[in-house]
């Protein structure tokens, strides 16, 4: 064979090895479209699963990049006859879209101002007397306002304070080993576990709002979900905090702070008053959050954040548009409008009803098992597809299981949060394993502990503690 | 010539990096010393760019930047690179060449036929893309557990690959050299010609020889005269049987074996394997697969 022929079939053998699921993707929907519709399923609606199900495959194992997956979906809606583009077109952009695309935005906006020396200083203050409390600071901390801003701005912030404290840590040292995955951990927990608090804390929270708005008679504002779910976020802060101490058994005395605490010291004048505006830019926004999120919706306000930072001149657009990730804005619009699609061709519908019937089989129709599945299966989910995609899929279902009922909309939002299993589930885990200080299996170990107490959490807490409401 | 050498964890790469520059010397080639980090899901991509930067500017330094710090303090230890004395790896410029592709420059350590690379994704697609664009002739590599990774580093990077295996810096290697009646093997020899030349040893040629073969002494022979010109001392040894197992059992950890790779067809080894991937899966000492 000669050198060209073995290159160009190389080439084609390479391609294929990173492409296989996505042939594989097309290849299900073609012998899906082959197949009887199942009876009680107008054609709209199967074609809608189908491309669900496509639609899963890719986001799972990511074989083309993001906006391809999400132009497939969009092209698929129509080319099935699933929806028309005159209808397409409206289901694109809603509040939930402009959250995301402003959250983003706002996040790196907030980033670039270097509050993290400012928020080290008053952790220091606050937490610094001794090293395990300093620990639990951090946690408190990034969970307090990723609730507000995010995971994504939140771990971004803490991040390099953890990093700053164990800087000189010796890894080969199994103390100082412990010591370094406890601080990494309760940052990252700290931020998955706070970003459960408020409707601004995750895009998946603003989804659900936004479904229930759409598809129910439940109205859910800021104040009510922070009812709901802050207690939620202060029992799993505290089942996280003794799991990781015994996770991670460590004397800390290896943690020196004193050179930190001296470099944190040194800034200007102008440094200061940089940070107090920018902080008062925040402060704004959540306070606008509060108060003004019925009138104008979260997106708006959290685009109205980002636009201050920019007229003020504190970044440009070139930062803002390199760092912004519009693949993720794409994908969560088209995820969304499919959402939308699979409950207005009655898809959503006939799968809850197969859902109860297979659930009577084998539970007589209990409730209490209705529960368990939908939020475990939302938290199993959300660890292989991200909690934000897995709410826009099966949000709608969620609803439907009990659409006069709050309790099954939001326990499916809260668990989509419980991303401890995996490290692509979440922006949080994410970014401690790039630090290539922590592994797949140590988070699995510690996670399940962590996955299965926090349904607990969250079944006791919507049983007893949500009915009185 | 230019050399690609992908390091890894401080703790595993020493050999690597040593024998990747010691062939990099053999071949008077350019080198480029490449840390893969993980790879991020689409979902955080972003995010983890701009954490990194943080990091950067915090001096708190991206996952790969204090492995290539080691790297440039071990080939400064070996003289490969000049260095002065006041000068501190803190001083380095990253330049964000694209997505995942990120150059080190270092302010007062130079040398001008050495780069430093941070790549960021699957390891086969980062080392493909390196070569493709730069035009590599080697690639070195660490011989991990992974034995998977053996089809994709031979079938889908377009270059020589040197997997470093079981390498001890004060062992007296041999060259194995085993051979056959094609292309592969011509270029084998000249490769085992460089590194015999380079480490001062000899080279033992090994014919595999099939049942149903006859006459194989002619290649041996010629092979052998070509090395005895050179003033390369040589033997000959005829094996018979698998050719897989006759090789790893011969060589056993004593060789470093130049083992030509021929132009079969790519689909046919994706699905029955090939002779030089369970050869370097399964032997116990380096191997330089020549393309």
């Amino acid at each position: 064979m000669n050198n060209s022929n073995q290159i160009i079939l190389s080439s084609v053998l390479y391609w294929f090895s990173q492409k296989k699921w996505f042939v594989f993707s097309i290849l299900i929907g073609i012998i899906l479209l082959n197949l009887t519709t199942p009876v009680g399923l107008s054609i709209a609606a199967y074609h809608s699963l189908i491309i669900l199900i496509m639609t899963f495959i890719l986001v799972m194992t990511e074989p083309i990049p993001f906006p391809a997956i999400a132009l497939l979906a969009l092209v698929l809606q129509v080319i099935l006859g699933v929806v028309s583009t005159e209808e397409l077109s409206s289901t694109l952009m809603n509040d939930a879209v402009i959250f995301v695309m402003g959250s983003l935005m706002f996040a790196i906006a907030i980033i670039h101002q270097g509050l993290d020396i400012r928020l080290a200083e008053i952790i220091l203050k606050i937490f610094g007397k001794s090293k395990r409390m300093l620990i639990a600071g951090l946690m408190l901390i990034s969970s307090i306002l990723s609730s507000f801003l995010g995971e994504h701005t939140v771990i971004a912030l803490m991040l390099p304070i953890g990093l700053s404290m164990i800087k000189n840590l010796d890894t080969s040292n199994n103390d100082s080993k412990n010591a370094i995955l406890l601080v990494l951990f309760s940052i990252a927990y700290g931020t998955i576990i706070g970003s459960i608090g408020t409707p601004s804390g995750g895009a998946r929270n603003v989804i659900m709002i936004n479904y229930l708005q759409e598809f129910s008679d439940i109205r859910i504002d800021y104040w009510n979900w922070i009812e709901h779910a802050y207690p939620i976020l202060f029992v799993q802060l505290i089942v996280a905090y003794i799991v990781l101490q015994f996770a991670f058994p460590s004397t800390l005395k290896n943690i020196k702070l004193s050179g930190y605490k001296r470099d944190i010291k040194k800034r200007s004048i102008q440094e200061n008053m940089s940070n107090l505006f920018a902080l008062v830019i925040v402060l704004l926004v959540i306070l606008s959050w509060f108060l003004l999120n019925e009138k104008f919706g979260l997106g708006i306000i959290a685009v109205s954040g980002a636009l201050i930072f920019m007229l003020f001149g504190m970044i440009n657009w070139e930062t803002i548009n390199k760092n912004t990730n519009w693949g993720v804005i794409l994908l969560f619009a088209s995820t969304i409008s499919l959402g939308i699609q699979i409950n207005e061709t009655g898809a959503s519908g006939w799968l809850v009803e197969k859902f109860n019937f297979l659930l009577a089989e084998f539970f007589a129709g209990s409730e209490n098992m209705s529960w368990t599945f939908m939020a475990i299966i939302s938290g199993i989910t959300a660890n292989f597809f991200t909690s934000s995609a897995t709410v826009s899929l099966l949000g709608p279902m969620a609803i439907q299981l009990q659409p006069n009922d709050i309790t099954f909309a939001l326990s499916s939002a809260i668990a989509s949060s419980f991303s401890f299993l995996t490290v692509i589930s979440s922006p949080a885990a994410m970014i401690i394993y790039s630090t290539g200080l922590v592994n797949t299996k140590v988070f699995f170990r510690v996670g399940i502990m962590m996955f299965l107490s926090s349904i607990l959490i969250l079944y006791f807490m919507s049983k007893f503690y949500w009915i009185h409401l | 010539m230019k050399i690609l050498i992908a390091i890894g964890g401080i703790d595993f790469s020493k050999p690597t990096l040593n024998m990747g520059m010691e062939i990099a010397s053999a071949f008077e080639a350019s080198s480029t010393i490449a840390y893969v980090g993980k790879k991020i899901s689409q979902f955080s991509e972003k995010d983890v760019s701009v954490v990194h930067q943080s990091l950067d500017n915090r001096q708190l330094y991206r996952p790969g930047i204090r492995t290539l710090e080691w790297a440039c303090n071990f080939l400064e230890t070996k003289g490969y690179i000049d260095s002065n004395s006041s000068a501190n790896f803190d001083d380095h410029l990253l330049i964000d060449e694209d997505n995942s592709r990120m150059k080190v420059l270092l302010k007062s350590k130079n040398s001008d036929n050495i780069d430093l690379i941070l790549r960021t994704g699957e390891i086969i697609d980062q080392l493909r893309d390196e070569v493709f664009s730069n035009g590599h002739d080697i690639t070195v590599v660490g011989g991990g557990k992974n034995k998977g990774i053996y089809h994709d580093l031979i079938e889908f990077i377009h270059s020589s690959i040197l997997v470093v295996k079981n390498f001890s810096f004060n062992k007296k290697y041999k060259i194995l050299l085993p051979i056959n009646n094609t292309k592969g093997s011509k270029k084998a020899t000249e490769m085992a010609i460089r590194l015999a030349q380079h480490y001062k040893t000899e080279i033992h040629i090994v014919y595999v020889k099939d049942k149903k073969e006859k006459d194989v002494v002619k290649s041996i022979e010629t092979t052998s005269n070509q090395l005895s010109k050179l003033k390369i001392k040589n033997e000959t040894f005829l094996l018979e049987g698998d050719p897989v197992k006759s090789i790893t059992e011969f060589a056993k950890d004593d060789y470093i074996i130049s083992l030509g790779v021929s132009n079969k067809n790519p689909i046919k080894n994706f699905f029955f394997g090939s002779k030089p991937i369970s050869i370097s899966k399964q032997c116990n000492c380096p191997v330089l697969l020549v393309k």
